[in-house]
């Protein structure tokens, strides 16, 4: 704690006694000096009291001066009072509550302070702590109504970046319409969307969201679409581009933020749309077979770098339709405190009747409206763009229906089969185990193998959690599962905190049974051990581990899934 | 830490032998589950003891290193551990580890009895 200067005290009876405030710690800055004349020596000691020093309950219960030299009490701060050599404090109290003292050194005269003295003190004292109080509830309302203009002025900010950069019209394509339907939340959201136009007629159509709110969230939110912008005309595939954008982001962001964006390449004389996810909301095709997810994994942007995103092409039939939104709609809320959520949304769009009534953006906002009842307060931004073929077109060469497939295509050797995080809780290797063995079925790798590497998952993420992470449980273990014709690639990456070195000391049970090692330390070994090829990467911010184990067999026995 | 998730129930055959029987997962959290059914375990006849890992669910690095302070201890009361149940993953285990060469693992629980009173 400071000692207080003039500028900062609400209130100064010359300089003989100094404030309390009521909200900082509880610290008193004293500086005994003489009743008389001005002090002639250099600035008073400090005196800090604690929140918890009997001495404040001891000067809330007295009434009028107090002399320090003589009062016995177990209190750190009295000590403090004592050496500086405090003769007599007056406590200034209001409503019961210590906001001030007024401590004065000993007599310039040396006689002790008189009755009079004290008296005059007691009456000084009396008279200026409510005026002390006011002066303190003044300021604390002059910070409140400051730091409530602050936020205002703020969510302006915020909501101008924000609405500068989403595209003022809609592009016009022949044969198919967009709509779009944008309205950020009192305390803006980091929802954005964008269409970029393409080489070849093609247009990129980009949903996003950005963790946090505020001027924050506006500003990474204009770094993502300005790099997303740059990126997109020149990279061959939506995947291509998002880790492009990833990569670029990740050394920009914050590293509690990240980004969820999906991106997708429409060509609007095939109607094939290819598209890749960084954990956005999974966009919705309505068609004839009913109501698709287009599904496609990948890690949010700005999280880790090196990331590579699952690419997948569907191709748009005359009447589909295809809704990209982003969580405000279905995490809204109604007054029971039920979500809208998307087993609603997927139902909705399955009931819609196929042809006449509004558009699908005016009918999920009715829809909606109907769910939250009048008089709700939006909670979050809502986002939503739809995509469907305009009646009566005839120039949509519609080739033959293939549905969903992996295209695979521009993503370089290994595939990406999953991605996903745990966070830094001991025991959650146990998920990693799971979900890795769950998505790895199919593949081939022999029942022998495959719980070989999971164990090695289950030691390299354990390693993550304790040492990379340290256990704080909201920093995320990111799991990547990639594969090729030849071998499946398993990365674990943590936030690089400590780190065990690989062969620091190989693990020796002789040795450990001697009590020469410790009984621990396997887990390294046991990975290495497991799987056929470990590597470690490294940078400033994250540490990564790779784990390789080999297909057996057929070089194509692998199948995406 | 987290809870446990793991029980070990001990049973005595005859003076010399007791068996622990495993349930659950061998990780750090297990150890004073494994320390105090060690202690259950013995008695000043205890010649060997046998760890049953039928129901054995997981096993981690921590949970080996639970069995190496568990050898030593063992080692120090010139007692023997044995062990039968365990799966083909966790016997590969504890080759790489050679844990094989100080708890003698069988196939079961009669041959892993005949073997501690043979000792």
């Amino acid at each position: 704690m400071t000692y207080r200067t003039g500028a900062e005290t609400a209130l100064r009876l010359h300089n003989f006694w100094q404030v309390l405030t009521r909200r900082g710690r509880r610290v008193v800055p004293a500086q005994p000096a003489p009743a008389v004349q001005p002090a002639p020596q250099a600035a008073p000691p400090t005196i800090e009291i604690a929140p918890n020093d009997p001495l404040i309950a001891y000067f809330q219960s007295v009434t009028g001066a107090v002399d320090i030299q003589k009062l016995d009490l177990d209190s750190p701060a009295l000590r403090s009072m004592k050496a500086a050599g405090v003769q007599t404090a007056v406590p200034l109290v209001s409503q019961g509550e210590l906001i001030g003292l007024l401590n004065l050194g000993p007599r310039l005269s040396s006689q002790d302070y008189s009755a009079d003295d004290r008296a005059l003190l007691n009456n000084l004292a009396t008279q200026a702590a409510p005026a002390l109080r006011v002066a303190q509830l003044v300021r604390e309302q002059q910070a409140e109504a400051q730091a409530r203009e602050r936020i205002a002025q703020e969510l302006r900010v915020a909501r101008l970046i924000q609405q500068t950069l989403l595209p003022k019209e809609l592009p016009a394509l022949q044969g198919w319409q967009i709509e779009r339907y944008y309205q950020p939340a009192r305390e803006v959201g980091g929802d954005f969307y964008d269409f970029i136009d393409l080489p070849d007629g093609r247009l990129g159509i980009v949903v996003g969201d950005v963790t946090d709110k505020g001027v924050p969230a506006a500003l990474v939110m204009a770094t993502t679409r300005s790099i997303m912008r740059a990126a997109a005309p020149s990279a061959a595939s939506p995947g291509q581009v998002l880790a492009q954008v990833n990569d670029l982001l990740v050394n920009d962001i914050p590293p509690n933020m990240f980004v969820t964006c999906l991106y997708a390449i429409f060509d609007p004389r095939t109607g094939l749309l290819e598209y890749a996810n960084a954990g956005h909301d999974l966009p919705y095709r309505r068609c004839v077979e009913g109501i698709q997810e287009l599904r496609a994994t990948g890690m949010p942007l700005g999280l880790l770098p090196g990331m590579m995103y699952e690419e997948r092409t569907v191709t748009l039939q005359r009447g589909d339709q295809v809704l990209f939104y982003s969580d405000g709609l279905v995490e809204a809320h109604n007054p029971e405190r039920e979500m809208f959520s998307f087993p609603r949304l997927r139902e909705l769009l399955a009931s819609r009747p196929a042809d006449g009534g509004p558009a699908l953006v005016e009918f999920l906002l009715n829809q909606l409206t109907e769910f939250t009842g009048p008089g709700w307060e939006q909670e979050d931004d809502i986002t939503l763009v739809t995509l469907h073929s305009t009646a009566g077109v005839a120039d949509v060469d519609v080739t033959a229906g293939q549905g969903e497939r992996p295209s695979g295509n521009g993503v370089g050797e290994w595939r990406e089969i999953s991605a996903f995080t745990v966070a830094s809780e001991p025991g959650n290797e146990r998920i990693a185990m799971k979900q890795v063995g769950e998505a790895l079925q199919g593949y081939n790798l022999s029942a022998k193998r495959l719980e070989r590497l999971k164990t090695a998952v289950a030691e390299a993420t354990m390693n993550a959690i304790e040492h990379g992470n340290e256990n704080r449980a909201e920093l995320p273990v990111a799991i990547q599962l990639l594969a090729s014709d030849e071998a499946v690639k398993v990365q674990i990456t943590d936030n690089g905190g400590k780190q065990i070195e690989p062969n620091s000391s190989v693990p020796d049970l002789e040795l450990k049974l001697a009590g020469e090692q410790t009984p621990r330390g396997w887990g390294l070994f046991l990975i290495q051990n497991l799987v056929d090829e470990m590597h470690v990467i490294s940078d400033a911010a994250h540490h990564t581990v790779e784990l390789i184990l080999y297909l057996q067999g057929d070089r194509h026995a692998s199948q995406a899934t | 830490m987290a809870p446990a998730n793991v029980s070990m129930n001990v049973r005595k055959v005859g003076d010399t032998v007791s068996i622990v029987d495993i349930e659950g997962e061998m990780t750090a959290t297990a150890e004073s589950a494994l320390m105090d059914a060690y202690t259950a375990a013995m008695s000043p006849q205890t010649r060997a003891v046998i760890l049953n890992f039928t129901g054995l669910e997981y096993m981690n690095s921590s949970g080996i290193g639970l069995l190496v302070t568990l050898l030593i201890r063992v080692n120090r009361q010139k007692q023997r551990l044995l062990a039968y149940g365990l799966s083909e993953h966790y016997q590969h285990i504890f080759e790489l580890t050679r844990l094989t060469d100080a708890i003698k693992l069988f196939d079961s629980e009669s041959e892993a009895v005949a073997a501690a009173r043979g000792a």
